[in-house]
């Protein structure tokens, strides 16, 4: 079993996000997203019961490559990277496209990701990607049990539903069901000298195009972002004198 | 501009974010044509007003790639260039896999949209919703995936003038072995205008009840962080945040029970936030 793993790298989540002409502007040194440290310890799980390979596949500016060092030392085997400057501010779907021909040449069976990143939130690409390679997708998953054969719990709008992991699919994996790992310091040296490759662009057969043209970007008036009170003891007539302001109640 | 809705059932009728696109696409006084997908039996989603086309899947079959397959067929046949859906999972799930069939990326996180002719424009809410992005949309057939609350819903008269359309699974189709339906009361997070949120400033589950209490005082959702849905104080289904779930209420009531601020602000939920010293010692967000 051959497994291919999201792992986007994203700015650090504790500093805002900063924008030119409408694309983020990405710092050398990004981060794991933490959606997809959950996609990744599902991938992780599976390995361990099926001896399945597990490659790390990433697009956008690579910088100093910390993400795709996390995602290494969690325990993935490889890791399959492309950065292009035709590829900056991709749509979900140029992005979908450009993952699906990475997922290719990972030969993969199955392809794991977290259900959108922290940056973009489009929350398609695990569904785009499943349609570009033709497979089954198992969206939603929230929980997984390994036997013989592989449990997929997902999440519906009515509760939830179970299903048997075909051999070849699409998962997106939300934040729940596993808890990622933390890797040790012997995890941590052994990423280091684990193949990280660059897939160069013109080995991809990339058809999506950008179908945006960014206008601006409007900050929200500060009287969405919340309020701070200390509860006297009477905070509940607070509470209700807003509800009643914005017509909650 | 040729328009499609991507709606699905809810309860037996249509869903709330369904009726909010049909409200929305009503005003800009475009025709439209609606596919409702669900599993109910004899759903009543029909108008005298528009089309409504019931694709109907079997409870026992994971097959929306099936009902996409469908979809896009009519939009290509139709020449249809509009095409909504909301952001839930049935309606992202569908808006993914048409877009590849379309070769047209959707646009996500839509709350509102304006059309000039043939030129259509989105506002799209980034940054957990502290900013609107401003965008036209190029491609010939634009998809659109709008988050609920966006716009009003308004009274439909519904009735049974439907057509039904029974999903046949195909090779993407995956075998369900069990369904769990959750036992829900009171207001759902994806439904309600207000949410009671809870953390760990709760400091036992025991004291749940007082959120309980509020919820039914204000016709509320109760929500939670992961941290006390992982430690079972709360069904998955409450979880707000990285569920895939879009919740946007107009307002939250959180930080009387203490989220972390870090939840609470990439929830991108307004807020109002009490700091109770009565019931735990969490920062208020």
């Amino acid at each position: 079993m051959k497994i291919a793993v999201c792992a986007k790298q994203i700015p650090d989540p504790a500093i805002a996000v900063t924008y030119e002409n409408g694309t983020i502007i990405r710092p050398d040194e990004q981060v794991l997203d933490d959606t997809d440290r959950y996609g990744i310890e599902v991938a992780l799980q599976l390995k361990e019961k099926f001896d399945a390979e597990v490659t790390v596949i990433s697009m956008g500016k690579l910088g100093t490559q910390k993400g795709i060092q996390q995602a290494l030392q969690m325990g993935a085997d490889k890791a399959l990277v492309i950065e292009d400057e035709s590829l900056k501010n991709s749509n979900s779907l140029m992005t979908s496209n450009v993952l699906s021909e990475i997922a290719k040449l990972a030969q993969a069976d199955i392809v794991i990701f977290g259900t959108e990143s922290s940056d973009g939130y489009s929350g398609v690409v695990p569904q785009q990607v499943s349609r570009y390679l033709d497979l089954p997708c198992i969206s939603y998953v929230k929980g997984i049990e390994i036997n013989d054969e592989t449990l997929l719990t997902r999440q519906t709008i009515t509760g939830s539903e179970k299903v048997v992991m075909p051999s070849q699919c699409v998962i997106s994996v939300t934040a729940s069901g596993v808890e990622p790992r933390y890797p040790n310091f012997k995890d941590i040296m052994a990423a280091k000298s684990k193949v990280v490759e660059q897939v160069d662009i013109s080995s991809i057969n990339l058809t999506a195009e950008q179908n945006q043209e960014f206008i601006e970007i409007k900050s929200i008036s500060n009287d969405k972002s919340g309020e701070k009170h200390i509860d006297d003891g009477e905070a509940f007539n607070l509470i209700i004198e807003k509800l009643k302001e914005i017509k909650a109640i | 501009m040729k328009s499609l809705i991507i709606g699905e059932t809810s309860n037996g009728t249509i869903s709330s974010g369904t009726l909010e696109l049909i409200s929305k696409i009503t005003q800009e006084g475009l025709d439209f044509k609606l596919i409702t997908i669900g599993s109910d039996e004899n759903p009543k989603i029909g108008s005298d007003t528009f089309k409504n086309t019931y694709m109907k899947l079997n409870q026992n079959e994971l097959s929306l790639a099936s009902v996409a397959n469908e979809i896009s067929n009519i939009i290509k046949s139709e020449s249809i260039n509009l095409v909504l859906a909301s952001s839930t999972y049935v309606g992202r799930d569908i808006a993914g896999f048409v877009s590849v069939d379309l070769n047209a990326s959707p646009i996500s996180n839509v709350v509102n949209f304006k059309i000039d002719g043939d030129n259509l424009s989105t506002t799209n809410s980034i940054d957990g919703g502290e900013s609107d992005y401003l965008t036209n949309v190029t491609s010939e057939v634009k998809v659109l995936i709008i988050r609920p609350k966006s716009f009003e819903a308004s009274e439909i008269e519904l009735n049974n003038n439907y057509e039904t359309v029974s999903i046949e699974k195909n090779n993407l189709s995956v075998a369900v072995q069990d369904i769990f339906i959750e036992e829900k009361t009171g207001p759902q997070l994806e439904d309600s205008k207000i949410v009671i949120s809870a953390g760990r400033g709760m400091v036992d589950v025991e004291n749940l009840k007082f959120i309980e209490e509020l919820a039914n005082k204000l016709n509320a959702a109760i929500g939670g962080t992961r941290a006390i849905v992982d430690a079972g104080w709360m069904p998955y289904s409450q979880q707000v945040g990285q569920t895939g779930k879009v919740v946007v209420p107009f307002s939250i009531v959180s930080g009387i029970l203490s989220p972390s601020e870090s939840v609470s602000r990439k929830s991108s939920l307004p807020s109002l936030s009490v700091s109770s010293g009565l019931l735990g010692s969490a920062p208020a967000s």
